[in-house]
Formats: structure tokens, C-alpha cells, sequence
């Protein structure tokens, strides 16, 4: 990719013409009350009719339907639905663990593309990049509309990888600091040790609906190993002596549906939604057919 | 059931290689390093139920166990384990292995023999034998032969049973046991294995001083052969006969010829049915040496082709030729009524060499001969052990079974000669000196024979003309068995075939160097006396043998004419002196050595190890 002629190094501009073009489909409104682009329930002053009720004293005259008056002798007020802001926080797993593969560079491109359609859609948009346990994660204040999208890939490519945050203590740092509704983008491998339970339960509790996209790579969808190997965690250090790794491969699969299941079933139960990417998928193929056939962007 | 035994427990102590090999198993186990994402997965998976399975645990170590199991492969291989049979062991085991003409029969029609199935059997012995074992392989048939010294060298063993070969003689089972015997006084021997087809004679003189492990081959198939072929002087020229027996299931037609120095003739068929024998007579009419040969060509199948054809040499008939001086007129007088004689001193000049003499005084005068008759003296090598008195001696006891004394009444014959043995003299001394007493005094022997394979000397210790055994009508009738003897050592009253062996002593030229050709290859050579007696020379396989060496060659037919081996009979028991020792079939249990089925299972653990680990060189993927 040549860097001068693009906007940024991490969406070539053809892809970001596209992604420019497209927003993301929540399956709940969840909405700020501050005024957006974003439908939300009657009562609201868009162009977008809702409903009729009863005219109470004190309604606004501008709303009442003469029309249904003249007929009916009755004044009924005309109900709009509202417009409302949605709050977009996109956390990004920076910690050591995303730094096999593509997992990282495709964690901030796909990042960069949330953030992009929020910015596109009038949305406020936060960006938070966790790193190492106990420290504050390096965040990216709201921002909203496209004079923020400079910033926004400015902050992106420059998250310094690794460190050892574990997503579910990420994410309540990030709870910490960030308020409002909207959608949770979180962009990790997911590889924890902690329970998922209570993270999710905090976002969706913050009224945020939950986009977790697991990235993984190909060694870790498909490990092809055989032998007597000691396995050293990229973030602890740690390690496992593992004997016959080969004969292994199948459980190892097993527990891998396992973590996906488990996660797909967290999301689902708090309206959010799930998606397990190999890495190495070229970005416009995940953008643009499978999340696309997914529903998760339009 | 019976747990296995170790022949060498002492290499259990290599067993404590397996400390250091477990130590160094783990100390220097370098798994490759591999960086992964995240552990949490892989924790998850080790911590798996399943994963933590008595058999994948055993998987995780699998290198370790390989090499556990092939240091105890070879461990247990070098312990030399062996599977007892529950039969005692024994270290030192003689196995005598009858070679006798009845072992080369077949089974049946291109069939193995018996000696072949008995050295499948030793070989089976041998192949089992256990490192602290060792065998003496001893071949028995009229003599024993040692093939080997007591040995645990399995090539060895094996070259040397490979060489056993049948010989066409009689089973004599008691040199085989002396042998052993003697064997025993070097080694410590418990046990003795016969392998036999129980064609043996069924008792035994010999006092058996260690078990003795009968093993029975099956007898070979039906079987006819000659069993006898002999001749006798008749006025004519000779008569001729020849016997052939069969075995109990034998019912054959054989077709036989009888040939001449080679020319056939006659030819017929005969009969035989089971152990009926069949006696075939035939009469020659020769004034020459001739040699004949009765060969048999059964129908049926023949288990055993050595006594199919038997060989007779006939002599030249002639008078007997008898010396006997001039002083002893009884005794000449006694000659001259005999036919076929020619007595010398007479008209003719004395040859050489004749067949009987008489003499009566301790220097040796006159011709040689095979035949001696010595009168009034005491011989030297008896000097010791008895002197001649004068003195009345009466005959109280003699032999009336041996030839010499045949129909001879020597009661109250009035002796002037009265023998005196020497102090502590007794009979034992005599046979030690080489004699047999014939006749005896009260005083001590009066007539002693002393016969050996060339020679047979009659000694009168007393001289007839000083008794009154001239004037009994017993002293012609001795006279008459003298000479009968002497045509009988001569082979000019009859002939018999000679039986395989050795050669028959023959007179040819003295101290000369002999070679003996004979079938299958034999050869052997041997050296006249300075008698010319050639002796002691071997003859082990039926056929005709050439003396080569003299002046001329001499053809020898040698026969097998074994009655009881043609016979195929077989003992169910040996009966010795004390005991009896009952034959069984079943093929002897023997301890069976497991160190080879360890060494395979170290080699296989081997490949198996190498081919598990050697399938992909690393753990890490390509």
C-alpha cells in the first residue's frame, strides 16, 4: 500500500469509499437521548410519523391534525418518531495474544471501518485500546462526524501492541470510563481465562449492544502440531509441556467450538451479536460479504 | 502351569539401568519452545478428562516407554528365560543315537529314514538346549562312537549330526551305555537319552548306573531282506544256503539272483509272507575260490535296501594241512583215519604255513598255522601261575559244550601229570592271561584254550601219552573235533558271509601297509603283523571293499545278515540286569528358551520407536 496516496494506511481508499457508504444495524435501538441520526422511540420531532394520541392540555398546537379534527370534532395530536444518537465504543484487544498473525492490523482495520460508518452516521464514536492489566486503557475520546475520522485512524495506527489485558477485565475498564448507549464493538481473540459472564452482562447493563468479533489466527483455528512441545504463553510467559500435541488437535477443537459456542450464546442472550474471523481473510471479504450476509452492517 | 525360569538371573542386575535411563529420560527431555497466543485453550484441553486417561497418559510418555520396554527386552534376553517343560533338567545329557542297519529303513515310499527323524528329534534338543546344558552326542550301533565331547556349541552339535550316517551292523546297545559310563566319570550325568527304533536286542547286560530315557522311534515300513548265506563243503563242491525273512506286515514276491563272480546263475522269484522265512539252497561245484552274491529285488516297497544283497566267498577247497610230529604217533595215528587231510611230516615237503599243528614242547618248530595243538608243556606266559608235577591227576570237570570236548568223555582218565597252581592262583588269573579252562583237575586246569580273531591255540597241560586218554574211544572223536575246529578256521568245511563291521582278520603279506576301499566312500587303511594277519580294519556299510596294498587286490563282499534288523521288530522295553527301562514315543519335553522371542520383541520395539518418532523429524509443523 502506498501510504502517500492513501488516507490511511490501514483501509486502502476504496474500501473506505465503501465503508463510507454503509452503517451498522443494531438489533435494539439504543440510543442516547442527545439528538441523532438513529430512530428511536415517539415523541421525537423527525419527519417520521409514529403514531396519534389524545390532544392533553398543554400539547403543543403545531402538532394537532386538523385534518382528524375537522372529521371528528376531537383534537388528536400527531406523534414523530425521534432521532437519537447512538454512542459507538469500539474496545481493541491490543494485548500480545493479537500480535500472531494478522489479528492485530485486522483488529484496527475492522476498527477503523466501525468507527468510520459511526462517524459517516452522525454517531459519537469512543475508541479504547487495552494493553497491559491494571493500566488505564489508551483511549479515544468521543468523537462524532467525518472531521473526526483523521483522528480516528491517527489513533488506531498508532496503538503500540502487546501487554497482558484480558478482555474481561478490558472491558469493565473501559465501562469505567465511558457513558452512554449504543453499540460495544470488542475486537479480540477472546483467549481468556476469565469468565465472560460478568463483562457482558456490565455492557449490556450500560445499555450497549454487543458486537464481539473473535479474531483468530490460522495456528489457532488449525493448529497442525505433532510431538512433544512446550507451549509459552506470549503474554504470562508461561508454559505447558504438552506430549502428543497431534493427538490432541481434537479436543483442542472441541474446546475451541466450546469457547465460540459459549460466547455466541452470551451475546445472544443480551441481544448482541458474535462472529469468529480467521485473520487472515482479506479485509474486503469480511466487510463486505460476511458481514454483510450476517446482517451486521448494510 | 509352569512360570518361566531364567538360566541366567545374574543380568537381572542390568535392571538398575533403568534408574539411570528414567533419570536422563527427563533431564534431558528438550521439548522444542512454541509461542502460542494464549494457553487458555490448551490448559482447557490438558485438564480434559479424556486427555488425563490412564492410555493417553500413557501416550504422553510413550518415548520413555518404548525405551523401557526395550531395555527389559533385552534385559529379559540376556536373563536367558526359558519355559521349563516341569521335566527335571538336567546339565549334562548324552544322547546316544542308534545308528544301526534298522535305522536307515523308510517310512514308507520316499520317506525319511529313521536316523533322519531321530536327528530331527536331537535337533530339536539341540535348538532348545539352554546356555548351562550341554549334550554329548553319542552314536551306538554294534560299537559307540563320541561325535562330540560334552558341549553347549549348537554349531557344533548341529555339524556333527549332520554327519551321522547309518551303518549296516547290529544294534549293541552296551557299548553305547559304557561308554556313557565312562563319560560319567568326568561329568556329572544323571540321565542318558537313547533315541532308537527299539530294533535292539531287549536285554542288556550292563548294570545301568543313571536313568536312562527311552525314546522309541516309530519302526520303519515292511521290510523283507537276507538273513543268512552261508555254504558247506559237500562231496560235490558246496552247498549253498541262504534264508530270507520279512517283517510281520511284509507279504511280498521278491525276484532274486544268485550270481557267481558275477555271472548270473539263477534267477527266480520267492514268496515271502510276514516272518516266514523262505530257505533257498543252491549247489556249486567249483575247484577255485569264487565269490557269490545273492541280491533281492522285492515287488512291494522295501523299507531297507542293506539287506537286499549278500556276498559269500567260497575258498578253494582243499585238504586240511596238518602238522604234527613224527614223536606224537597217538595223535597221528588219530589223523591218519580222517578223509581230506594231509599230514606232514610225510612224503610231501613241509610247506610253509599249514592249517593245524601239533606240538609238545615249548619250542616253536615247524610251519605256521592258525591252528595250534600244544601237548605236555607249560607256556611261558602261564609260567607264573602254574607248574607240572608228577603225579596222578584225574579230570573232575570240563567243558562238554565247547567244541573241542564235544561227545568226549574224559571221565577217569588216569593223568600223569598232575598240574600245581602257584600260590593264590585261581582261575581269574587264567582268563586275565588270555585262557579259557576247558578241563580241570583238582589240582587245577588240565586243558585251556586261548582264541583270538586270527589264532586259536588248544593247550594240553598234560601230554596224552601220559594218560590213559589214548586208550579211551574219546580220544579219536577229540582228534575228529580238532581238526573240525581247524577246517572250521580255515573255512574249508564251511563258509558264512561276513558281516558288516570289520574286515575278517586275512593273512597277506607281513608288515605291509593295507587301504581299504569300500561304498559310500569308505576308506580305511591298516598294517599287517609280522605274521601277516591284517586286522581291525572297519567295514561299516554292506558292499564289496578292495584290499589294495599287497600283491594283488583283494575283493571282500561284506552282508549285512541281521536277522533281527531285517526283521523290523521293535522292544517296548530294555531289560537290564536290575531293571527295565519301558520305550516311549512321546518326543521328549524339553525346557524351551524364550531369549529369542525377546530379542524379536527388542528388535520390533526398535522399529516401532523409530518409525513413531521418525514420521515427522520435529514436532513443530513444517
Amino acid at each position: 500500500m502506498d501510504n502517500t496516496t492513501q488516507f490511511t494506511s490501514l483501509l486502502e481508499n476504496s474500501t473506505l469509499a465503501r465503508v463510507e457508504r454503509m452503517r451498522m444495524l443494531p438489533m435494539r435501538r439504543r440510543t442516547n437521548r442527545s439528538r441523532g441520526e438513529h430512530l428511536a422511540g415517539k415523541g421525537g420531532t423527525s419527519t417520521e410519523f409514529n403514531d396519534y394520541r389524545d390532544y392533553v392540555a398543554g400539547d403543543d398546537m403545531r402538532y394537532v391534525d386538523w385534518n382528524i379534527f375537522s372529521r371528528l370534532n376531537r383534537p388528536y395530536v400527531k406523534q414523530y418518531r425521534h432521532e437519537e444518537e447512538m454512542h459507538v465504543v469500539i474496545l481493541v484487544d491490543a494485548s500480545a495474544s493479537m500480535q500472531f498473525g494478522d489479528k492485530f492490523l485486522r483488529a484496527r482495520q475492522l476498527a477503523a471501518c466501525f468507527a468510520v460508518m459511526g462517524l459517516m452516521n452522525i454517531e459519537k464514536v469512543s475508541i479504547f485500546a487495552c494493553q497491559h492489566a491494571g493500566t488505564t486503557p489508551l483511549i479515544l475520546s468521543p468523537c462524532t462526524g467525518r472531521i473526526s475520522m483523521k483522528r480516528v485512524f491517527k489513533f488506531l495506527e498508532d496503538i503500540p501492541p502487546g501487554g497482558d489485558f484480558p478482555i474481561e477485565e478490558a472491558v469493565e475498564a473501559v465501562l469505567v470510563q465511558h457513558r452512554g448507549r449504543g453499540i460495544a464493538v470488542l475486537l479480540s481473540d477472546f483467549l481468556t481465562y476469565g469468565a465472560m459472564d460478568r463483562p457482558m452482562n456490565m455492557l449490556f447493563s450500560a445499555g450497549l449492544e454487543v458486537f464481539a468479533v473473535q479474531l483468530l489466527s490460522g495456528i489457532e483455528l488449525n493448529p497442525e502440531l505433532t510431538g512433544d512441545l512446550r507451549f509459552v504463553d506470549s503474554e504470562s510467559g508461561q508454559t505447558l509441556d504438552v506430549s502428543s500435541v497431534g493427538d490432541l488437535i481434537g479436543f483442542y477443537h472441541e474446546h475451541l467450538n466450546g469457547l465460540q459456542e459459549y460466547l455466541t450464546t452470551l451475546c445472544r442472550q443480551r441481544s448482541g451479536r458474535f462472529i469468529c474471523l480467521d485473520s487472515s481473510l482479506p479485509l474486503d471479504e469480511i466487510l463486505f460479504d460476511v458481514m454483510k450476509r450476517k446482517g451486521w452492517v448494510q | 502351569m509352569n512360570w518361566p525360569g531364567f538360566s541366567a538371573l545374574i543380568h537381572a542386575w542390568w535392571f538398575l539401568l533403568l534408574i539411570p535411563l528414567i533419570v536422563f529420560y527427563f533431564l534431558k527431555l528438550r521439548r522444542p519452545r512454541m509461542e502460542i497466543p494464549s494457553l487458555a485453550l490448551w490448559r482447557q484441553v490438558i485438564s480434559d478428562q479424556r486427555v488425563n486417561s490412564p492410555f493417553q497418559k500413557f501416550k504422553r510418555n510413550l518415548l520413555l516407554l518404548f525405551q523401557i520396554l526395550l531395555l527389559c527386552a533385552l534385559i529379559l534376553g540376556a536373563m536367558q528365560p526359558y519355559l521349563s517343560s516341569g521335566a527335571q533338567r538336567v546339565q549334562n545329557l548324552p544322547v546316544l543315537i542308534d545308528t544301526s542297519a534298522s535305522m536307515g529303513a523308510l517310512d514308507g515310499p520316499g520317506g525319511k529314514s529313521r536316523l533322519d527323524e531321530a536327528k530331527e528329534r536331537v535337533g530339536k534338543l539341540i535348538d532348545d538346549m539352554l546356555p548351562d546344558q550341554q549334550l554329548c552326542l553319542i552314536s551306538v550301533n554294534s560299537a559307540a562312537r563320541r561325535l562330540t565331547d560334552f558341549t553347549n556349541n549348537k554349531r557344533l552339535l548341529r555339524e556333527s549330526l549332520a554327519q551321522l550316517d547309518v551303518s549296516h551292523v547290529p544294534s549293541r546297545l552296551e557299548e553305547g551305555f559304557r561308554l556313557a559310563q565312562a563319560l560319567s566319570r568326568a561329568f556329572p550325568i544323571e540321565s542318558v537319552m537313547l533315541l532308537s527304533d527299539g530294533n535292539v536286542p531287549q536285554d542288556v547286560e550292563f548294570e545301568l548306573p543313571f536313568k536312562l530315557n527311552f525314546q522309541r522311534l516309530k519302526v520303519g515300513g515292511p521290510n523283507i531282506g537276507i538273513t543268512d548265506f552261508n555254504a558247506r563243503r559237500s562231496r560235490s563242491g558246496w552247498d549253498v544256503f541262504a534264508r530270507i525273512e520279512g517283517s510281520k506286515e511284509a507279504k511280498t514276491l521278491a525276484e532274486y539272483e544268485f550270481k557267481q563272480n558275477g555271472q548270473l546263475l539263477k534267477s527266480d522269484s520267492v514268496s515271502i509272507d510276514g516272518t516266514n522265512a523262505e530257505r533257498l539252497v543252491f549247489k556249486v561245484s567249483t575247484d577255485i575260490a569264487v565269490s557269490l552274491e545273492l541280491r533281492l529285488k522285492p515287488d512291494g516297497f522295501d523299507s531297507l535296501d542293506s539287506d537286499n544283497v549278500a556276498y559269500l566267498d567260497l575258498p578253494k577247497p582243499r585238504p586240511l594241512a596238518v602238522y604234527c610230529p613224527t614223536d606224537m604217533a597217538s595223535v597221528r595215528s588219530a589223523l591218519s583215519i580222517i578223509p581230506d587231510i594231509d599230514l606232514f611230516p610225510g612224503t610231501e615237503s613241509t610247506p610253509s604255513a599249514v592249517d593245524l599243528k601239533f606240538s609238545e614242547g615249548p619250542l616253536a618248530s615247524g610251519p605256521e598255522a592258525r591252528m595250534n595243538v600244544k601237548v605236555g608243556f607249560v607256556p611261558d606266559e602261564l609260567a607264573t601261575l602254574i607248574e607240572i608235577e608228577s603225579g596222578l591227576a584225574e579230570i573232575v570237570d570240563w567243558n562238554r559244550t565247547a567244541p573241542l570236548l564235544q561227545h568226549v568223555q574224559l571221565l577217569d582218565v588216569q593223568i600223569a601229570d598232575q598240574p600245581k597252581l602257584a600260590k593264590g592262583i585261581s582261575e581269574r588269573d587264567f582268563e586275565l592271561a588270555g585262557y579259557e579252562i576247558l578241563a580241570q583237575s583238582r589240582s587245577g586246569p588240565l586243558i585251556l584254550e586261548r582264541s583270538s580273531d586270527s589264532r586259536l591255540d588248544i593247550q594240553f597241560l598234560f601230554h596224552p601219552d601220559r594218560s590213559s586218554l589214548v586208550f579211551r574211544v574219546g580220544f579219536p572223536i577229540l582228534i575228529q573235533n580238532i581238526t573240525q575246529m581247524a577246517l572250521t578256521k580255515a573255512s574249508l568245511a564251511d563258509a558264512r558271509a561276513i558281516p558288516a563291521g570289520t574286515l575278517p582278520p586275512r593273512r597277506m603279506e607281513p608288515e605291509t601297509e593295507f587301504h581299504v576301499t569300500g561304498p559310500h566312500g569308505f576308506t580305511d587303511s591298516g598294517k599287517s603283523d609280522k605274521d601277516g594277519f591284517l586286522m581291525g580294519l572297519g567295514a561299516p556299510y554292506v558292499g564289496t571293499y578292495e584290499v589294495t596294498g599287497g600283491a594283488e587286490p583283494q575283493r571282500i563282499g561284506i552282508s549285512l545278515i541281521a536277522s533281527r534288523e531285517s526283521s523290523m521288530e521293535s522292544v517296548e522295553k530294555l531289560n537290564f540286569p536290575e531293571v527295565s527301562v519301558s520305550a516311549t514315543e512321546t518326543v521328549v519335553k524339553t525346557d524351551e528358551p524364550l531369549w529369542g522371542w525377546f530379542a524379536f520383541a527388542g528388535l520390533g520395539l526398535l522399529i516401532v520407536e523409530w518409525w513413531y518418532f521418525q514420521k515427522k523429524p520435529a514436532g513443530l509443523p513444517g
